[in-house]
């Protein structure tokens, strides 16, 4: 059950004016309302207000591209959205041009969104934390990142920052913390480890490995769709059925994130930022293990299992990947209204003596040190 | 025990009792080409820019020896499967993403054993990426799937989760041995189609080989170093006119780790490289062997895509546009722009045979 705004409009007939490729897939999203976060509904309400109040042809150049395309009722019923939709879309030769029209009416309507989330932003915190193991000096960390450096007069202690977390008040789903392993306790926020998740991953790989061996699954397209009944079961550690829901998406979305902690940590977090628009997020990147021999090539096993040899962190190997993903992490942020010119970025170790913050001009930390850092962040975000 | 190359010869000499000779034998002067791509896609910018170029050190170095197309572009769909038959075929393909359907079009393989009334055995295809049986069309090359008898192998070992697993030499030599009695077709060597069973000394022989590959210093983390020595094993078998050899390695990208994507790009180099001195070495390849390498796709940039390296989907700059090297039929460099669908056109030219296409040959060498 959509919000009421959206199912006025809908009832109205916004959806049967608009072309059918682009108001299809919103209304599929539409049927897992109650999966998506407040950012999101949100989001939606604005968008479709907008385009209720745009002129329909603005839409005639999409109108064009599916008349070319052979889009009509029989291929594209307008009220479901299935995987054959998706495989006429890919396969049609008109695919980039209809991407560019999409693309095309996106670029009018997100100035306008845009514009409304920035009269009423607020500031954001991001904290993305290094593993204290890395075999590098600060040095050599945050090399793709421009700001400023700063000195600390002690090493680092995350305990102050991390009780940010559990200030009151919170918002729903608007405080997260990400990370590899299970050393960040936290209270009032939502949490998310790699680690704490063994026993539903390891399922899953299970599961998987099942589904790829024994049914006759064609492609990714056809294995999403089975994997999406994978859901997380009581006791898997998480009972928010939302976050349940996230939590199988990052695990499943066909990259490593089931299989490498620190993909993990950086795909949620970077889909966190995405989906729920946070005002503030803890990510902490841990070491992630060197590939034992063959279980790169059974990747659906358990690597401790195919190969009874200990693991060994991987730390130089760990680095090089971290560099690439901080600056991933950074990017999503600059995508979104909500962020831009308002976040205040952080990149720390515990016990290190140096850290990386990229600011407004407005930020300012009075004394290099952990509470004072903390304080500082506190007064930033506007929390008492 | 034996070595890899005894394995690698026991290998060969199983393929060669398995095809069937007939036709003309090429003539001793004749041509070769070598297709070698980088599967599973590579950037620009961890290969030929001023920062990639510390990744690819036996390319940077061929570079000069060669002909450099600077502007190589993809303009196909761009999944492994359909991005290879495009370079195979010379039409951009937009078959089954994952090789359950074979090219739409007639492939260079087909197309030279036709006119050129060529033996099965001089035409291969030897692929890293398991999906790529049907890579070589319906009566094109042999097509070895190295990683898949690995990866079979492997996985019959751990299911069965006997003892310490992979750890145990011997364990795993039982379970090889028992997956040889039962024939080739079932490990995707395609090449063994008509079913007959191995003889009980090359199953013996590869059995001790595999798993000295396996557990030897070098084990294996990956396929690719298993399809660069039967690649080798096959041109010194067989001398064929024309491979393709598909590497796949750093589709590692995938997982998320930069740092084993690069350890990816450096091995494929490496193997490419050794590829060449192959060629250099061999008298039946040197200075009448064309290889052109590319990319077989790019990856996602880092910026303004879902998640970078990790994939090959956005269709950006970054994904699209490459370059391709070919090796012993000339030295220069281009900025013109060429396509994947020309490295076929220019095959077809070198092995002196028709072959309609939408590719044109690469200008700048004969």
């Amino acid at each position: 059950m959509v919000s009421p705004a959206l199912q006025s409009l809908i009832d109205q007939g916004l959806f049967e004016r608009i072309p059918a490729t682009f108001a299809t897939y919103f209304l599929e999203q539409f049927k897992e309302w109650a999966l998506l976060f407040p950012a999101e509904q949100n989001y939606f309400e604005r968008l479709f207000t907008l385009i209720n109040r745009t002129p329909s042809n603005e839409f005639d150049a999409l109108r064009a591209v599916e008349r070319k395309m052979g889009v009509n009722e029989k291929n594209w019923p307008r009220r479901s959205f299935t995987l054959d939709q998706v495989d006429f879309l890919n396969r049609n030769p008109h695919y980039p041009e209809w991407r560019s029209g999409i693309a095309a009416i996106f670029a009018k309507l997100n100035p306008m969104l845009d514009q409304e989330i920035q009269r009423k932003g607020r500031p954001r915190l991001s904290i993305v934390l290094s593993p204290p193991e890395l075999p590098v000096g600060p040095d050599r960390l945050w090399t793709r990142l421009r700001g400023k450096r700063v000195a600390l007069a002690e090493p680092l202690d995350v305990a102050p920052l991390v009780s940010l977390l559990s200030a009151p008040e919170p918002r729903p789903y608007d405080r997260w913390l990400i990370q590899t392993g299970r050393d960040i306790e936290l209270g009032a926020a939502v949490s998310m480890s790699y680690d704490a998740l063994e026993p539903y991953r390891q399922r899953l790989m299970r599961e998987v490995q099942q589904v790829v061996e024994k049914e006759q699954i064609r492609g990714p397209r056809e294995l999403g769709a089975r994997l999406k009944q994978m859901k997380l079961l009581p006791g898997e550690g998480v009972s928010d059925l939302l976050l349940a829901e996230f939590t199988r998406s990052i695990l499943l979305a066909g990259n490593g994130t089931l299989l490498v902690n620190n993909t993990f940590v950086e795909w949620a977090a970077v889909q966190a930022i995405r989906r729920a628009r946070p005002s503030l997020i803890i990510t902490a990147f841990g070491i992630r293990n060197k590939m034992k021999p063959f279980s790169s090539l059974l990747i659906f096993d358990d690597p401790d299992k195919a190969n009874p040899i200990p693991a060994q962190g991987d730390m130089l190997g760990t680095y090089v990947d971290l560099e690439v993903l901080y600056l991933y992490i950074w990017q999503e942020f600059e995508k979104y209204a909500e962020y831009v010119r308002n976040t205040v970025h952080v990149f720390a170790a515990p016990g290190l003596e140096e850290m990386l913050v990229i600011s407004p001009p407005d930020f300012t930390l009075n004394k290099p040190d952990s509470k004072a850092l903390a304080s500082a962040c506190r007064e930033w975000l506007q929390w008492a | 025990m034996l070595s890899k190359r005894q394995f690698l010869q026991a290998a060969g000499v199983t393929i060669a009792n398995q095809l069937k000779v007939s036709g003309a034998d090429p003539a001793e002067s004749a041509r070769k080409v070598i297709i070698v791509t980088f599967g599973g896609g590579v950037r620009y910018a961890e290969t030929f820019t001023r920062e990639g170029l510390r990744n690819i050190p036996r390319l940077a170095a061929l570079q000069g020896q060669g002909y450099f197309y600077r502007d190589c572009r993809n303009l196909g769909v761009l999944s492994h499967f359909n991005s290879t038959a495009s370079i195979v075929t010379g039409q951009w393909q937009r078959v089954d993403d994952f090789g359950f359907q074979p090219p739409a079009s007639t492939t260079i393989f087909e197309a030279y054993r036709k006119q050129r009334k060529a033996n099965p055995q001089d035409a291969w295809a030897i692929c890293t990426n398991k999906s790529f049986a049907n890579i070589s069309g319906a009566a094109g090359a042999n097509v070895v799937l190295p990683k898949q008898l690995l990866l079979e192998a492997v996985k019959d070992v751990v299911r069965r989760g006997e003892g310490l697993g992979v750890a145990d030499r011997d364990n795993v030599q039982r379970r090889l041995a028992s997956i040889l009695q039962e024939g080739y077709e079932g490990v995707g060597w395609t090449v063994f189609k008509g079913g007959r069973s191995l003889d009980q000394k090359v199953q013996r022989t590869l059995t001790h080989a595999l798993v000295e590959y396996i557990n030897g210093p070098e084990a294996p983390a990956s396929g690719d170093e298993l399809t660069f020595f039967i690649a080798r094993e096959v041109m010194r078998e067989f001398s064929p006119r024309l491979i393709l050899v598909n590497f796949w390695d750093m589709d590692v990208a995938h997982w998320g780790a930069y740092s084993l994507y690069l350890q990816a790009v450096t091995r494929t180099d490496r193997l490419t490289g050794m590829l060449w001195d192959e060629v250099q070495a061999n008298p039946a390849y040197r200075d009448r062997t064309t290889m052109l390498v590319l990319p077989e796709l790019g990856r996602d940039g880092d910026i303004n895509t879902a998640n970078g390296f990790l994939n090959h989907r956005s269709g950006d700059a970054s994904c699209r546009n490459m370059w391709m090297l070919a090796l012993g039929a000339g030295k220069g460099e281009t900025e013109q722009p060429v396509a994947h669908i020309d490295a076929t056109a220019t095959a077809a030219r070198m092995l002196e045979i028709p072959f309609e296409c939408a590719g044109r040959p690469l200008p700048g060498i004969s």
